[in-house]
């Protein structure tokens, strides 16, 4: 019984430090897009700037638009498939990729569910239509 | 009025609830039978609280009280009936509400089928988990604490400090801002019942488990709790595959597994709820286990509230794309998971000395330690996904501000256990319904292994399968398939009826067989030119305007109306047009693409749509939403939607002009470029604003009229129509080339058409297709060819995922059926 358990203790200890080393590599932190200008893949949390164009362009196959961080820098972000659904309804959105010459080129760009989510400002423009 | 009475009547619910509870906790420790049926007749009166209140809530959402924030935040004048249905159970607190429901009619259940010793401490559970669910939603609102949000509740409550609130108390909003597009969808209407099915019924093997170590049985509990929990894995399953194919069909997700948050959150309990079955399978026939199996009932319901709590309490806002917004219920959440954790597991070790142990080890080579061993597997790949989905919050051992892992790091792990479990299925198999020795079982096992040895290496080489890892992974879903298989001929011979768990098996192994092969061979359709460019990207040789190399293939192309396109050297793809139409989305596109196979000449036709989203699209800004056509067959689907089009470019492009007209600042509009080129084929037609360009034929051109040296010359015949008015002009511009001082120019005297105001030349030619140009001057119309942006993936043997998950419901189904079968018999014994 006795070396069986430290068998078990023993294997139980290497599946977990492994799975937790592996687990901690495979994650990394948010950055803004000051700190995202040194490092090689970065996962941004912002907002879209909306005064600013944005759009698909048929030239270069991109959509870009611009994003405003959490700390407030706003920098150009291209993605290079077409704009996702629900992009302007978006709350938040989170892009992940490289930042080059202050425009972050996203290779995946997820979107805050907008559907569950309102606040009062919404309300004021039901009221005026 | 309505509302009030549906507010007091989840209240009463609440209060029930309590009453329940303790009257059940009473009839158990007393073992009093007349306080038991009080309590059940309690339970039923709960019953038509609940009904009567979700009657309240479907009541003012059918007539638009727009006055409630839940009626105004998820449903909107102009949805269909069966939209607004489902509405009720569209959002968070509703969708508490549902849940609710469905666990009490499973208490019903329990009411009716549960036998002594076990009533009344199980009802006690289930009624607890009815005042912890109940508490979300009953939205009281203390002084001191604010208990739930109640689906019942005006825009006033919800936002008091609104300036219109304020302005105006009684303020009642003409429309709701209605359901998300993505979600008026008949997947929406069958989806949440059959997860809140799943999840209600996964309480039950929990209940038993307290209820075991309450009242110290501990080996009579899994007959009743085995049907439960397999009825409760075949709903999880079900709502799994469900979500899993809405967000292929529907959502545009792209695939049908994406590690997302909700979808780990409704598997990881499947997963140890399965694991929890093979324990109870162990213990009931033979009397081991007890620990695991009490364990892992506990484990699955817990792994439930622990996900409900990642994603209702906001925890997961910036991970997943689907988490629900925090309601402020995380006080609440935080509660109902740490009772259910400290319960089922302070009870399970409070107990634990007294757990029966097996007098000595089972065998290396015996159904209960292979049995056993399938069930560790999925508790650990279960508890990988866990950590995984935790990273917001076991993150922070790591970094600061924790991103979610990588979906490698979910493939790395998940796909070594995976084999492990496909070995441990057939040995498991073979040794649960016979004994068997190493040489017994090496001498059965001869056939299958040879049949897999073969399909593997077909598969090898048709697959073009080249890394050792998946080598082996394709050899182990072949021997799950195999192996179980020839168990299964074997039992239909014996009693059909034990099929079950095979069948079960040869679905796990033909799962693993379609996740490998539909996800390694995926891959974008594109036509030859994107291709070609992005074998430069992979080379390395492009580079963006500001000189930085370009590694970002394109996964898409544009194809022009009537121009038939080479797709992946399989197909002619042509794009031949869009309707438009007002059902049952308004200003809905649907484009039609045809692909002809130059293999075989078979010909099918893809219907992506295109749509303005209706809740959130506004005079000045219209939202467009992507439906993807999906053409399934046996071998292979097509993934196909339209990413941009003439049309959607050309109504945002009204939108600007008409918004910037209405701007006062910017008055001067931009002059339009008046110079435009056509291409046209001969015998083609194209419009061009009011205008019809007809390219009849060449004709030849006269000496005379041409520049010395010429080398060409020649005169295109085309027809140019007015369209409202129906006046046509014939027109013959003269092309030529000719050669001065060793160079070549070309010479195309403009036409003048003076009736129009318009010039036309004729500027280039392709002799190849018979093609020309004209140089249009004057028409102050926009012209463009017809042309559409599609993304379009081939995604191989998904029917065999699909194919997989059939058969584990499948041979769930029957287990069900088996196990549910003998509980009635040994009842009617009694």
């Amino acid at each position: 019984m006795k070396p069986k358990l430290i068998l078990g203790i023993l294997a139980i200890v290497l599946f977990t430090s492994l799975l937790m080393y592996n687990f901690g590599n495979s994650i990394s932190t948010y950055v803004n897009f000051e700190q995202a200008e040194n490092r090689a893949t970065s996962h941004v949390v912002g907002t879209w700037d909306d005064s600013r164009d944005y759009g698909f362009s048929r030239d270069t196959m991109q959509f870009s638009f611009y994003m405003k961080d959490e700390d407030g820098n706003v920098r150009r972000v291209v993605y290079p498939r077409p704009k996702p659904n629900n992009f302007e309804q978006a709350t938040q959105l989170v892009v992940v990729g490289e930042m080059r010459n202050s425009v972050f080129h996203a290779n995946e760009m997820l979107m805050k569910c907008p559907s569950k989510y309102n606040d009062g400002s919404e309300l004021l423009n039901a009221q005026e239509s | 009025m309505i509302a009030t009475a549906g507010h007091l009547l989840l209240s009463g619910a609440f209060l029930t609830s309590l009453i329940v509870m303790g009257l059940y906790a009473a009839s158990a420790l007393k073992d009093n039978l007349s306080v038991e049926r009080i309590a059940n007749r309690m339970w039923y009166l709960k019953g038509v609280l609940l009904l009567l209140s979700s009657a309240a809530l479907v009541y003012i959402i059918m007539t638009h009280q727009f006055q409630y924030y839940y009626v105004w935040n998820y449903t909107s004048l102009d949805l269909e009936t069966k939209y607004l249905f489902s509405a009720f159970y569209g959002g968070q607190e509703g969708s508490f509400m549902l849940w609710i429901l469905i666990s009490c009619l499973v208490g019903v259940g329990l009411i009716k089928w549960t036998r002594k010793p076990y009533k009344a401490p199980v009802m006690f559970v289930m009624a607890l988990t009815q005042f912890f669910l109940l508490s979300m939603i009953v939205g009281w609102d203390l002084s001191f604490a604010k208990i739930g949000a109640s689906p019942f509740r005006t825009i006033a409550q919800e936002m008091p400090n609104a300036p219109f609130i304020q302005a105006n108390p009684d303020f009642v909003p003409v429309d709701g801002t209605g359901l998300n597009d993505l979600l008026k969808s008949p997947w929406m209407m069958i989806h949440p019942p059959i997860i809140f099915v799943g999840f209600s019924m996964m309480t039950v093997p929990f209940a038993f488990a307290i209820a075991s170590l309450w009242t110290k049985t501990y080996h009579e509990w899994i007959r009743p709790a085995l049907p439960w929990t397999l009825a409760a894995n075949l709903s999880l399953l079900t709502a799994i595959f469900l979500g899993g194919y809405w967000a292929y069909e529907t959502l545009s997700f792209g695939g049908y597994w994406a590690w997302d948050p909700v979808e780990n959150a409704s598997l990881v309990p499947w997963l140890i709820g399965t694991a929890g079955i093979h324990a109870m399978i162990v213990q009931r026939k033979s009397s081991r286990a007890h620990k695991a199996s009490l364990f892992l009932s506990i484990m699955a319901y817990v792994a439930i509230v622990y996900q409900t709590f990642l994603t209702r309490s906001g925890v997961l806002a910036d991970q997943s794309v689907h988490s629900f917004v925090d309601l402020g219920l995380y006080g609440q959440l935080l509660m109902y998971i740490l009772v259910m954790t400290f319960m089922g597991l302070g009870f399970y070790l409070y107990r634990y000395r007294d757990l029966p142990s097996p007098q000595k080890e089972s065998k290396f080579l015996s159904r209960e330690f292979m049995t056993f061993t399938g069930s560790m597997l999925l508790l650990i790949l279960g508890i990988i996904i866990i950590v995984g989905t935790s990273s917001p919050i076991i993150g922070r051992f790591f970094v600061e501000n924790p991103t979610p892992p990588e979906i490698q790091f979910y493939n790395d792990w998940s796909m070594p256990i995976a084999i492990i479990m496909a070995f441990a299925t057939v040995v498991g198999q073979y040794l649960f319904w016979q004994k068997h020795t190493w040489e017994s079982l090496a001498g059965v096992m001869i056939t299958p292994l040879l049949l897999t040895s073969t399909a593997t290496v077909v598969s090898i080489v048709l697959g073009e399968v080249s890394n050792i890892y998946y080598m082996i992974y394709i050899f182990a879903g072949w021997f799950t398939v195999i192996g179980n298989s020839t168990m299964l001929i074997s039992l239909i011979r014996k009693n059909p009826k034990l099929i079950g768990g095979t069948l079960t098996h040869i679905g796990f192994g033909v799962l693993l067989l379609g996740i490998i092969a539909s996800s390694a061979y995926t891959g974008p359709l594109l036509d030859q030119r994107t291709a070609s460019y992005n074998a430069r990207v992979a080379a390395g040789e492009v580079y963006d305007e500001e000189g930085f190399p370009v590694t970002q293939p394109r996964e898409m192309f544009s194809l022009d109306l009537n121009r038939p396109t080479l797709v992946n050297n399989e197909y002619m793809v042509t794009y031949e047009g869009y309707e438009l139409s007002d059902s049952p989305r308004p200003g809905q596109q649907t484009y039609r693409l045809r692909f002809e196979s130059i293999d075989n000449g078979r010909v099918f036709y893809m219907y992506p749509e295109v749509y303005p989203m209706l809740t959130t699209s506004s005079r000045t800004n219209i939202e467009w939403s992507v439906d993807p056509h999906v053409q399934t067959g046996w071998m292979s689907d097509y993934y196909l939607y339209v990413a941009g089009s003439k049309y959607v470019e050309q109504k945002n492009e009204e939108l600007e002009e008409q918004n910037r007209n209405q701007d006062p600042l910017v008055s001067l509009q931009e002059e339009a470029d008046e110079r435009q080129t056509i291409e046209i084929g001969q015998g083609e037609s194209i419009e061009a604003g009011p205008f019809s360009f007809t390219f009849m034929n060449f004709t030849p051109a006269l000496e005379e009229e041409l520049p010395d040296s010429t080398q060409i010359g020649i005169r295109s015949l085309v027809r140019i129509t007015h369209t409202p008015s129906g006046n046509a002009f014939d027109v013959e511009p003269l092309f030529a080339v000719y050669t001065e001082d060793e160079v070549s120019y070309t010479y195309s005297p403009p036409l003048e058409i003076e009736r129009w105001g318009m010039t036309v030349s004729f500027t280039r030619i392709f002799p190849e297709s018979d093609t020309i140009e004209l140089t249009v001057d004057g028409l102050d119309m926009e012209f463009e060819e017809d042309w559409v942006l599609i993304v379009a993936e081939e995604k191989p043997f998904v029917s065999v995922v699909w194919l997989g998950t059939f058969l584990l419901m499948g041979g769930f189904t029957i287990s069900i059926f088996r196990h549910w079968a003998r509980e009635k018999n040994t009842e009617e014994k009694e």
